[in-house]
């Protein structure tokens, strides 16, 4: 199996460290070779508002690295692999920007030559390990669980750039998750935005998007919801768990795809890192439903 | 009596600044909005919590984060090591020749006795510590002028401390090595410890010297014959050598003093080996005297702050001892530059040239704070600026060599900052993420949200109050140009998950999506930068991905967001 640099941006290693721990665990069984590249910087999403040159070229710069070091690159975060693919984009059409940019590179001896690509990790699980692989790689499956899934919009959106799966009915985590023998419901948002992209500059709407996502989610039968994406998943477990205040009953169990997969395949609870999530409730001598 | 004189002169100021510098640890406060915790208390809270470290366990912790952490700068040795060999050896070199040299009459000759500065090892060590001390120097120097230099900032006080330290060893050697060329040295040293009985023996240890151990002499020319020098090293023998190991051992002194030896004479006239001493002298009671008011004091602060660290985490200090660590934190940055190496907001700096997005930087601005230095506005708002590039990734925090706990500080400089009530359009990017997330200040933060609000509205003409008649212009301020195949079916609206959002979204949503792209269409762009619904634009691309006119309507948002902040901040 191919090796992968490994991007993390800069929410997973403060915010999720299950994200990352229970990922490399995962792909390690897989078969999938990780390596860490010291000097990756943000991927510029965040600062998109406010300078598109400094989200292109903070973009780029980590693409130049991996370039260097002669990996792909696989992401975890959604906003991460939208930025990177939309970078790679925009430079590959404006050799203006790509000679600006390779003239900052210069100084650190690194040049972008726009040859890395990018895969979000739930490619690399559906299609270079394959559906089949991944079922013999469990231990036990689950029954009676109902996920909703939540895809995330940057790893759809804009097809063009991203690529990934079918613009207007994707499958590939549905499929993903049903793997493990739970059941992928059919809801509402799983298309739709989890409102984090807002979350600090208008939190009344924010919070507006993700009620409705939860509401939904639950109205439609969920036990849990996994997502895919860093933003995501901090909006659906630390914002929703910030914002329940006390009414713990509503709470809706948020499980990122790799901790769902790591419990299949038995691996340490400890690394898979559950009770990180504030949204899991965890009992003494196991996990509280739905993953008891 | 002049040497004494300087050096209780510069202990004086020495002795003074530590005191005064001290004593801000206590009397400053990076935040002016903390509550007010009086100095007495602070005091008492750094003496309990001294005691509470020293009278416990934590001791054994103490001790190891000074082995590892002081002594053998672990964290710079992980991070870089062209650093660390820089660091060790102006350290251990520094510190070796001050106890050894600078510190003679109170360590080596207790420690030692038969201590003599000429004799060897010490006559060798003080060259190689010399040697050390400038290989790290130089380094140092290197380093800021050829690695990444955009991002390590140098300033007049980085590069005047490698100066001075560089100087004080210079003139070491420079002063050696006119000792060791000076004939009037020589001649002062036979008068005194020579036991010579006649011309003939004068000259063959003359001889001897000049060939030997590199004293020039104008009497010695033609007679260095063997028999001459066979004399001259029985009397060396018996007069010298006890106290003087060959003069080649002070490898550094003895090759200078041979590339100057065609001015060693005239130099030993005007009486260079006094010039040279009172130069050397000059400059370390100099570094002395300076050594608390400028980043040099890191040796006092920094293993503080290494050592509570390893100690204790942050977050269970008392509050009045979190203020006195936050201080002599900054007396601990030495502007070293490792936070902007790996700083995540790296390519934010290259692109927006404000040099307040390094962490470095900031940390100056913090240190006028504290001192209570008035700032005038245009350097506010760029510090500002500065402060809400970050992506809260803590990398900074995590690699600093001196342990300064920099998201912590920014934090308070970003609470500082909102007191002052400049409206930061920056806030209106996802890095205000992070911020919210860990819930602190939000109403100041809703305020300044609400303050960047009112500068947007009052800087463009809306679509309420606009009183202009349709220009019709195409919108030449855009590079995205789709805008113009809109034929305004409003499919946009209808999938917007903003729009979808509120139930009285026609009083609630100021400009609907395809209303914000029908006016570029119209030539009107003043009115879309007014929008407030570009900034409640999530970035979910649906719009654009349904859009059966291809119109690139999230990337468009984009490009008028970052078109309406380049406007109100310029």
């Amino acid at each position: 199996m191919k090796k992968y640099a490994l991007f993390l941006g800069c929410n997973i290693p403060i915010r999720i460290q299950q994200y990352a721990s229970s990922t490399k665990a995962v792909l390690k069984n897989l078969g999938v070779e990780l390596k860490s590249i010291s000097g990756f910087n943000c991927c510029g999403y965040p600062v998109r508002n406010i300078d598109e040159k400094s989200f292109l070229f903070s973009s780029a710069r980590n693409m130049a690295l991996a370039e260097k070091k002669g990996f792909d690159i696989l992401v975890m975060c959604n906003c991460c692999f939208q930025s990177l693919k939309i970078a790679k984009n925009s430079l590959s059409k404006d050799k203006g920007l790509l000679n600006e940019l390779n003239e900052i590179l210069a100084k650190e001896g690194l040049k972008y030559q726009g040859i890395v690509k990018i895969k979000h990790f739930l490619s690399i699980i559906y299609h270079d390990i394959g559906i089949n692989f991944l079922k013999q790689s469990l231990l036990k499956t689950f029954n009676n669980l109902n996920i909703a899934v939540i895809y995330g919009c940057h790893i759809l959106r804009p097809h063009e750039i991203t690529g990934f799966d079918n613009r207007f009915a994707p499958s590939i985590l549905d499929e993903l998750v049903e793997a493990t023998g739970a059941c992928s419901i059919d809801w509402q948002g799983k298309l739709g935005c989890c409102g984090a992209s807002l979350t600090g500059i208008n939190d009344k709407l924010s919070t507006i998007i993700l009620k409705e996502k939860l509401d939904d989610a639950k109205n439609a039968g969920a036990d849990c919801i996994i997502s895919v994406c860093a933003f995501c998943h901090i909006q659906f477990d630390t914002v929703q768990k910030n914002s329940a205040k006390n009414d713990e009953l509503k709470i809706l169990p948020a499980i990122l795809y790799p901790q769902l997969l790591g419990l299949c395949m038995g691996i340490d609870e400890k690394i898979l890192g559950i009770e990180q999530n504030k949204t899991i409730k965890i009992k003494k001598g196991g996990y509280a439903p739905p993953f008891a | 009596m002049t040497f004494h004189l300087l050096l209780y002169l510069s202990l004086f100021i020495c002795l003074t600044g530590l005191v005064l510098k001290i004593s801000t640890w206590f009397l400053y406060k990076v935040n002016t909005s903390e509550n007010d915790i009086s100095t007495r208390q602070r005091i008492s809270a750094a003496i309990k919590g001294t005691a509470h470290i020293i009278f416990s366990k934590k001791i054994i912790l103490i001790i190891k984060s000074f082995l590892m952490d002081v002594l053998l700068q672990k964290k710079i040795f992980e991070k870089n090591m062209l650093a660390w060999i820089a660091h060790m050896f102006i350290f251990n070199g520094f510190i070796l020749l001050f106890l050894m040299h600078g510190l003679e009459s109170i360590v080596s000759e207790n420690l030692f006795y038969d201590y003599y500065s000429t004799i060897n090892p010490f006559l060798f060590l003080r060259n190689l510590f010399g040697i050390m001390v400038l290989a790290g120097t130089g380094i140092a120097f290197f380093k800021r002028i050829l690695l990444k230099s955009s991002r390590i900032n140098s300033n007049k006080e980085d590069w005047f401390t490698l100066f001075i330290i560089a100087f004080i060893i210079l003139s070491g050697i420079f002063l050696e090595s006119a000792k060791i060329s000076s004939y009037s040295e020589f001649q002062n040293m036979v008068e005194d410890y020579g036991e010579i009985d006649d011309k003939d023996e004068m000259q063959a240890l003359e001889s001897y010297w000049v060939k030997n151990h590199g004293i020039v002499s104008t009497n010695i020319i033609n007679t260095l014959d063997k028999k001459t020098l066979l004399l001259g090293s029985e009397i060396h023998d018996m007069s010298c050598s006890e106290c003087h190991s060959p003069a080649k051992w002070a490898f550094a002194s003895f090759s200078t003093a041979k590339i100057l030896k065609p001015i060693s004479l005239s130099l030993d006239k005007a009486g260079g080996v006094i010039l040279l001493w009172y130069i050397h002298i000059i400059a370390c009671f100099f570094f002395l005297a300076w050594l608390p008011f400028s980043k040099m004091f890191h040796i006092i602060a920094s293993p503080i702050v290494l050592m509570t660290n390893a100690a204790m985490q942050q977050d269970k200090f008392t509050p009045a001892n979190l203020l006195n660590k936050q201080i002599i934190e900054l007396d601990a940055c030495t502007h070293c530059g490792t936070c902007n190496l790996d700083c995540s907001a790296i390519m934010f700096f290259e692109s927006l040239q404000n040099q307040f997005i390094l962490p470095s930087e900031k940390i100056n601005f913090l240190k006028n704070i504290a001192s209570g230095k008035k700032l005038d506005i245009k350097y506010l708002k760029n510090i500002q600026k500065g402060i809400y590039l970050c992506t809260n990734c803590e990398r900074c925090t995590k690699i600093c060599p001196s342990g300064i706990n920099l998201k912590k500080l920014f934090a308070n400089a970003r609470d500082n900052l909102l007191q002052k009530k400049i409206p930061e359009p920056y806030i209106y990017s996802q890095l205000s993420f992070a911020l919210t997330l860990e819930n602190k200040f939000s109403d100041e933060h809703l305020e300044a949200l609400k303050s960047v609000d009112l500068l947007l509205k009052s800087s463009f003409n809306s679509l309420k109050n606009i009183n202009k008649t349709l220009s019709l212009k195409k919108t030449k301020a855009l590079s995205n140009i789709t805008y113009r195949s809109c034929y305004c079916c409003q499919s946009c609206t209808n999938i917007c998950p903003v729009v979808g959002a509120y139930k009285n979204s026609n009083e609630v949503v100021d400009m609907m999506p395809h209303q914000i792209i029908y006016s570029l269409g119209i030539g009107l762009i003043d009115i879309a930068l007014s929008a407030k619904m570009i900034w409640d634009c999530s970035g979910c691309y649906l719009c654009q991905e349904y859009c059966p006119q291809r119109v690139e309507i999230c990337d468009i948002f984009y490009n008028l967001k970052n078109l309406a902040i380049k406007q109100i901040t310029h």
